[in-house]
């Protein structure tokens, strides 16, 4: 039976018509997600409505190729640039830009692209296997463990990203979580920090700050020092090098992929958190930690994985309980719904052969996205043989349309400047972006659900003691700021 | 590279003489209509919203965009809308609960009175627990709500939403306060009341439909004045069996419709009229209906009228009555 159903996804996918929507809908996912500003959730938006009136595999093959499309391209502007296209491959940045630096461009896209199908095609083999094992662990997560959660992502980031500082970073975060507080606040609907005005009421769109804060530091930099702006050698695509290097690090994308899918389950969160937490993992497990941030091959891998492998696990509570696990996610379960599928805990018996369908779909499309990304990164590579002065100029345009077309709104663009004057000011005092950017995805989730949990239990913090799951977060975090911060070396030594 | 820049530069210009294209003023509809979602897409409303345009926009001759704005609890997209041109080319879906409370709370001074409206579906509350909770029956929650004033909580999806309402009236029928768990929407309140973090949720039907004919939760009543076949053998049975003394607040629940500030043309108006009755018998909205168990209650704009005098009474006092907002309905003409 199951055959069956496999057998026959395998067969619309190959049908003329669907190879073609499915190559358009990759290439365009892969373009929406190079290009700041044109994120995920916004890709998988558009294409929504104009599937309306699609035959109903057609509308799936094309929504799920865009999705897989556009959080794998985000990648080659972050390796290329240092501006991640979408906020999902911030992490990639972090070793992809110096690897660029060096002239390994060509082969840091290589194994991040590979990474990446590799990722998704093992979330998809979760999918089949565990959903209704992996479903009921996402319903562990409760009020005090998405606070935890928030608070640990943005503790991660601020350790991996600044040099030797963590405090630098962490500061960064918790700038990044005030930013968040502006609007309406989600548990009593009180507008804060708005100052009556109505856009700030609808909470600082997310974009125009990523576009701010890594678009601006590059664009000036580039104008500042001449040899800052000069082009980089560009590198050819060594095919068996790349794959030398991945097949290196198989043990990194399983364990990567698997921390992926987790972070993609639980909703709420999604590719963003996923790709630090599984570039998190992969440095502390290294031999030589120091070398991240340099351009090691091993971060591209982990953090490309990572944010891929989040597909599969965002789709698993979208499946079995119609509830998303990413922003992505979620517009996509309205397009299930559009197209007359009710995901949710009776789909295995209403159409038995969806959850087939939609595995092999994504298989497709992450083969389709491997071999349309090296095409277009012939072409995209060539970007760092430009001289910068001449490609910032566009990159700028690029950034104040990005921010515009979000919400299709003047204010957009203004948010986009006044957090490029902050990234400036961040980058010039040595405070990375990234830990930023995270405290402004999740710093909504932090704060409701402290302060939900608290209203659940009368004031009292004892249940974040109580809890598995939050002991579990409590002890790595006490655990990161003492070594960060060097306790446990000033004891020994103390003791010696 | 000289070259390819060029070839950009022209590209870039093409693209703004597309956005720039004026359209020359003729018959109604000459061009895409845009209906503003206040919410994000896949909700409820969306949803309605989507299958309605499809099947109007047909009988315009047009195509009618959807454009989710969310943001502010619905209110930010549905002042875009009073605030645009109204040339019929902007309209609003929205859900009534929220749309006639934005003035008492503080959003707007104009009212549903300042709309041409077009209701179409009406989907009621239901209230459920976890599939382990100790509550086997309303009464016995609506026991523990009185045996614990203020210790049950709630999970909804915040201030004025539909579960807010469903929540209200349960303490008015307990007589005695629920605690107010709020969550940034429909679902997330229903994962919560999953995982056993709230004791129960008073959302809408239409939300949990499937976990309650799998069991996954427990469905103690609806609050429509009926009783609701969801499935072959699963019955939701409505609240007026156990509590009749409810008759003055049900049916409860979300009543979704189009919406546009008044001043277009009678003719035109006749024209979104003939669209709208279309729509609401077109077999794929139907279909949609019956999916999601929403009862389809076609009212035109004078019955929509009717319809919301008392209506939006009843959802304006019983978030005043609440304490909820401070801002007296009757200040806009809105009386009990």
């Amino acid at each position: 039976m199951v055959l069956q159903y496999l057998t026959e996804a395998v067969f619309t996918v190959l049908s003329p018509l669907n190879l073609l929507v499915l190559t358009l809908a990759v290439g365009s996912g892969l373009i929406m997600g190079m290009l700041p500003g044109l994120s995920a959730t916004m890709a998988i938006a558009l294409l929504t409505g104009l599937t309306y009136n699609f035959p109903t595999q057609t509308a799936l093959i094309s929504l799920l190729g865009v999705y897989v499309g556009s959080i794998s391209g985000g990648c080659q502007s972050a390796i290329l640039l240092n501006i991640p296209g979408t906020p999902a491959s911030a992490a990639t940045a972090m070793d992809g830009f110096p690897m660029a630096k060096k002239g390994d461009g060509g082969h840091a896209i290589f194994i991040a692209t590979t990474a990446s199908m590799l990722g998704t095609l093992l979330s998809v083999i979760f999918v089949l296997t565990l959903t209704p094992f992996l479903t009921s662990m996402a319903l562990k997560f409760a009020s005090w463990e998405f606070f935890l959660l928030s608070i640990f992502g943005i503790m991660i980031c601020g350790a991996l990203t600044s040099a030797g500082n963590a405090l630098k970073g962490w500061i960064s975060g918790i700038l990044g979580l005030l930013v968040a507080m502006i609007g309406l606040d989600t548990v009593d609907t009180f507008a804060r920090f708005s100052f009556g005005n109505v856009n700030l009421m609808s909470n600082i769109q997310l974009i125009p700050v990523m576009i701010g804060l890594f678009g601006f530091p590059e664009i000036v930099r580039a104008f500042k020092k001449e040899n800052e702006g000069s082009p980089i050698k560009v590198s050819k695509f060594q095919p068996k090098r790349g794959f030398r290097s991945v097949f290196h690090n198989w043990l990194a994308i399983i364990r990567s992929s698997l921390i992926g899918v987790m972070v993609g389950i639980i909703p709420g969160v999604g590719e963003d958190t996923g790709g630090w937490l599984s570039y998190w993992a992969s440095k502390s497990q290294s031999k030589n930690p120091e070398s991240f941030g340099e351009g090691n091959e091993l971060g591209v891998i982990s953090a490309e994985a990572g944010n891929n492998a989040c597909i599969g696990g965002a789709l698993i509570p979208v499946l079995s309980l119609a509830v998303p696990g990413s922003a992505p996610a979620a517009v996509l379960l309205a397009a299930f719904l559009m197209h007359g599928y009710r995901p949710g805990p009776l789909l295995m018996t209403e159409s038995p052969s969806f959850i087939y369908s939609v595995s092999i779909y994504i298989i497709a499309a992450s083969l389709a996205m491997w071999l349309l990304a090296m095409i277009i990164a012939r072409g995209t590579v060539r970007i760092l043989g430009i001289k910068k002065k001449l490609l910032m100029p566009i990159i700028f345009l690029l950034c104040v349309i990005g921010s515009y077309l979000i919400n299709y709104n003047r204010f957009d663009v203004k948010v986009m400047f006044v957090f490029g004057l902050i990234g400036l000011a961040l980058s010039s005092a040595d405070f990375p972006a990234a830990p930023f950017l995270l405290g402004v995805i999740l710093g909504p989730m932090a704060d409701s659900n402290l302060r939900r949990g608290l209203r659940l239990s009368d004031g009292s913090f004892l249940p974040m003691f109580q809890r598995p799951i939050c002991i579990f977060f409590l002890i790595i975090i006490i655990g990161m700021i003492f070594t960060q911060l060097g306790v446990f070396s000033k004891l020994k030594k103390a003791r010696s | 590279m000289k070259k390819t820049l060029a070839i950009f530069v022209v590209l870039l210009l093409a693209l703004g003489f597309c956005f720039a294209q004026g359209a020359t003023e003729d018959t109604y509809p000459n061009k895409t209509i845009n209906l503003t979602v206040p919410y994000g897409a896949g909700g409820t409303t969306d949803l309605t919203a989507r299958a309605l345009a499809n099947a109007m926009g047909e009988k315009l001759g047009t195509t009618i965009n959807v454009v989710n704005t969310p943001g502010a609890g619905g209110s930010a997209g549905s002042l875009n809308v009073q605030n645009a041109k109204v040339d019929g080319y902007t309209m609003l879906a929205n859900g009534m609960l929220a749309f006639t409370t934005m003035p008492i709370n503080g959003y707007t001074d104009k009212t549903y009175r300042d709309w041409d409206i077009w209701i179409a579906t009406f989907a009621p509350n239901a209230i459920i627990v976890p599939k382990n909770s100790p509550y086997n029956t309303i009464e016995d929650l609506i026991h523990a709500i009185q045996q614990n004033p203020g210790k049950i909580t709630a999970g909804t999806a915040g201030i004025g939403s539909g579960g807010h309402f469903g929540a209200e009236v349960m303490k008015a029928i307990a007589g005695a306060p629920y605690k107010h768990i709020t969550y940034a929407g429909g679902a997330p309140a229903l994962t919560a009341t999953l995982a056993g973090e709230v004791d129960f949720c008073p959302q809408l039907l239409a939300e949990y439909k499937d976990l309650i004919i799998s069991g996954d939760v427990k469905c103690l009543a609806t609050l429509s004045d009926t009783d609701i076949e969801l499935a072959p053998g699963v019955v939701v049975k409505s609240i007026l069996h156990s509590y009749p003394e409810a008759k003055k607040f049900v049916p409860m629940g979300e009543v979704t419709g189009i919406l546009i500030p008044k001043g277009m043309s009678e003719a035109n108006l006749e024209k979104i009229d003939a669209a709208f009755n279309y729509a609401v018998k077109d077999q794929a909205f139907l279909d949609f209906a019956a999916l999601k168990s929403f009862s389809v209650i076609p009212k035109d704009r004078a019955e929509s009228q009717k319809f919301l005098d008392s209506f939006a009474s009843k959802a304006c006092y019983l978030m005043y009555d609440a304490g909820a907002v401070t801002i007296d309905p009757a200040k806009f003409g809105i009386t009990r």
